[in-house]
């Protein structure tokens, strides 16, 4: 009897052991997870810490034995008794609304057409041509931009020889020449991204609105939108992100009377050899961003009725 | 006995293989050991193609040795950010301003001397005066370029380019980016106002300026005048000339009032670890024949007195104490103290 109860004993004890063993033992899903999961830590999380330590620090503390500790560099964005921080900040965020607004508006149309395309041949056809330009480098799309919207550029030139225009018409050097340039380069990643989203809502709930009685205007407007805001959160996040962080477009199109925090960012890096204000304004950036993210999220949450969508 | 001393055949494989992994692992550094490395900076486009293809490899040869050479900017921070015992860089080649930053951060040399660098004693005044850290290798001559077929009258004074006939098609640059801004900047202090440091005068005639055409890079405004879209514009003679020959309607003039120094300067890195090869490569850029063939590569006025160029790039580079004599060097330390407040005023000037 004893015996049959020791042995018991011991089985339950196996097979806690197991189990345990089993829990410990990572699941393959971690180790697929772990090569991106450790490019995440190294490429930012590292980064990320030690620019946000030397943003405390009033030189480079590893070259500086005579660095000390400060919060000087977020005093003086705050106080800004220059008075070009600030709006160097609404400028960044401004171009960056724009951007994500226009490259919607551009890029919704075309994704849906592309998602309900039944000739696979005429989708493979269209995804080139969204893709092509994303084979170009961005400093040559930019130069190219240049050369159409300069003064001595394609369209004013012809303005100016068909008599439409006595002079060139301000086209670049400017906010409205930095987000032409900035809606062609991203406008891709709004259709990859809408293209995948839209093409997985079933066509058949839109067509059993219509045979309710809803015309195609209010059968989109209230199944297929509601349906495809995942991607339009993930789309505008995503062009958000790369037009507030965009540095060359701003800096070539732009002139002086766009200054972005990225250009301030490397203006404090290249030329006035401040890595620790230069850390500060990557820091506040991305503060601001992830609250103007998160506020983003919870809009469209609610306009979805679900909560947190990203 | 002896059978215990005899290799077997995969014993011999097995230790041969390992003496190989041994060699492999161990011969860079040997080699190393033997070939010393100089790490510089040095500019790309055609001054980086005659580097490579000539001056670089007969250094090497003479030297006994091999150049690292950096051609991708910004210098200055990643010299920053590398342990001061041991420098990305042994020789640091910059225009002054950078060369005045670096100094301050205690990143390179003071002064370079004759006991260092023989040829220094053959340079000319500017090269090591008291507005330089380290020693002038070259100069360009910061002027007025300006197009031939617009109808314009050759500028003689920098007040020219405020000529309203100038207007939306004069050029500049981002000051708080481009050390050419920066001079001109200083001298438009010295035009306008009391001398290079008078900024409320510089202030108000970059003000009256407006509107200009701005950019970051002399590059940028090479392209900007050969396109038309800049008639007149603040650029370094080296900038225009290089198109000589090419039968382009552009050319250079020097104001009246003096032309601003673009210095070339190289410096040493109190870290180095190979000082003496450092100091010889300073003094073999100044060697006459090598100053010769690359002043005329890039149209850049040596800083040697004792070179003789051909008479094409005589006739109009700085090559004569009265022509150096015309060159206005900057007070970069005591710009660089002031640079926050100067940028964000001119950012708010310009903007808009």
């Amino acid at each position: 009897m004893s015996f049959g109860v020791d042995r018991s004993i011991a089985l339950r004890h196996d097979a806690r052991r197991m189990a345990a063993a089993v829990r410990s033992r990572p699941s393959p899903i971690a180790w697929l997870i772990a090569p991106a999961l450790l490019l995440f830590v190294l490429f930012f999380v590292l980064p990320f810490g030690v620019m946000t330590a030397m943003s405390f620090f009033s030189s480079n503390p590893v070259s500086n034995p005579n660095a000390v500790l400060t919060t000087r560099h977020y005093e003086r964005f705050i106080v800004d008794s220059a008075g070009i921080f600030h709006d160097a900040l609404w400028s960044t965020l401004r171009i960056g609304f724009i951007t994500t607004i226009i490259s919607l508006l551009i890029g919704y149309p075309l994704a849906h057409w592309m998602a309900r395309m039944q000739s696979r041949l005429g989708h493979a056809l269209v995804l080139m041509a969204v893709i092509a330009p994303m084979l170009t480098g961005i400093v040559v799309r930019t130069f190219a931009w240049m050369t159409i919207l300069q003064d001595k550029g394609v369209i004013n030139t012809l303005l100016i020889s068909w008599g439409v225009t006595a002079k060139p018409l301000p086209l670049m050097y400017n906010e409205f020449g930095t987000i032409v340039a900035l809606v062609h380069i991203y406008v891709p990643f709004m259709v990859l991204t809408l293209t995948g989203v839209i093409g997985r809502i079933d066509e058949r709930l839109e067509q059993a609105a219509r045979s309710l009685g809803a015309g195609r205007l209010r059968a989109f407007a209230e199944v297929t939108l509601p349906l495809s805001l995942p991607g339009i959160l993930a789309g505008s996040l995503l062009v958000f992100a790369l037009s507030i962080s965009a540095y060359v477009t701003p800096s070539l199109m732009g002139g002086t009377d766009v200054l972005t925090l990225p250009m301030l960012i490397a203006q404090q890096v290249g030329t006035s050899f401040n890595p620790g204000f230069a850390g500060a304004l990557g820091v506040i950036l991305l503060l601001v961003s992830l609250a103007i993210v998160v506020a983003y999220n919870r809009i469209l949450a609610r306009l979805s009725g679900e909560r947190g969508m990203a | 006995m002896i059978s215990r001393h005899t290799m077997s055949r995969r014993k011999a494989l097995r230790t041969g293989a390992g003496l190989a992994a041994i060699a492999a692992v161990g011969a860079p550094s040997i080699l190393h050991a033997q070939t010393r490395t100089l790490k510089i900076t040095t500019w790309g486009g055609k001054w980086g193609e005659v580097m490579k293809a000539t001056v670089l490899p007969a250094f090497e040869k003479e030297f006994k040795c091999t150049v690292s050479a950096d051609q991708a900017f910004p210098f200055v921070p990643k010299l920053q950010s590398s342990p001061r015992n041991d420098p990305i860089y042994d020789v640091l080649h910059t225009n002054s301003n950078e060369q005045w930053n670096s100094f301050t951060e205690g990143l390179v040399m003071e002064k370079i001397t004759i006991k260092e660098v023989p040829n220094v004693a053959d340079v000319y005044p500017y090269a090591v005066s008291d507005k330089i850290v380290g020693v002038t290798i070259f100069t360009s001559a910061i002027g007025l370029g300006y197009r031939t077929d617009k109808g314009l009258a050759t500028p003689t004074s920098w007040k020219d380019l405020a000529d309203p006939k100038l207007a939306g098609v004069r050029g500049g640059y981002i000051i708080p980016v481009n050390s050419l801004g920066q001079a001109h900047l200083m001298m438009l202090g010295k035009v306008y106002g009391k001398g290079l440091t008078d900024l409320d005068a510089a202030y108000k005639a970059l003000e009256a300026l407006k509107p200009i055409k701005l950019v970051d890079f002399t590059g940028q405004m090479e392209k900007m005048l050969l396109s038309g879209e800049v008639s007149e514009g603040v650029i370094h003679d080296s900038g225009v000339y290089r198109y000589d020959g090419q039968n382009q309607p552009v050319d250079f003039a020097s104001p009246s009032e003096g032309v601003l120094a673009l210095e070339q300067v190289l410096n040493v890195t109190p870290g180095s670890k190979v000082k003496d090869l450092a100091f010889g490569y300073i003094d073999y850029m100044l060697r006459p024949d090598v100053q010769k063939l690359l002043a005329e590569a890039v149209w850049y006025s040596p800083a040697n007195k004792k070179v003789k160029l051909d008479a094409k790039y005589d006739a109009k580079l700085l090559t004569t104490p009265a022509k150096v004599a015309t060159l206005i060097q900057p007070d970069w330390k005591w710009y660089n103290a002031r640079k926050e407040d100067i940028d964000a005023r001119v950012t708010k000037i310009l903007k808009g």
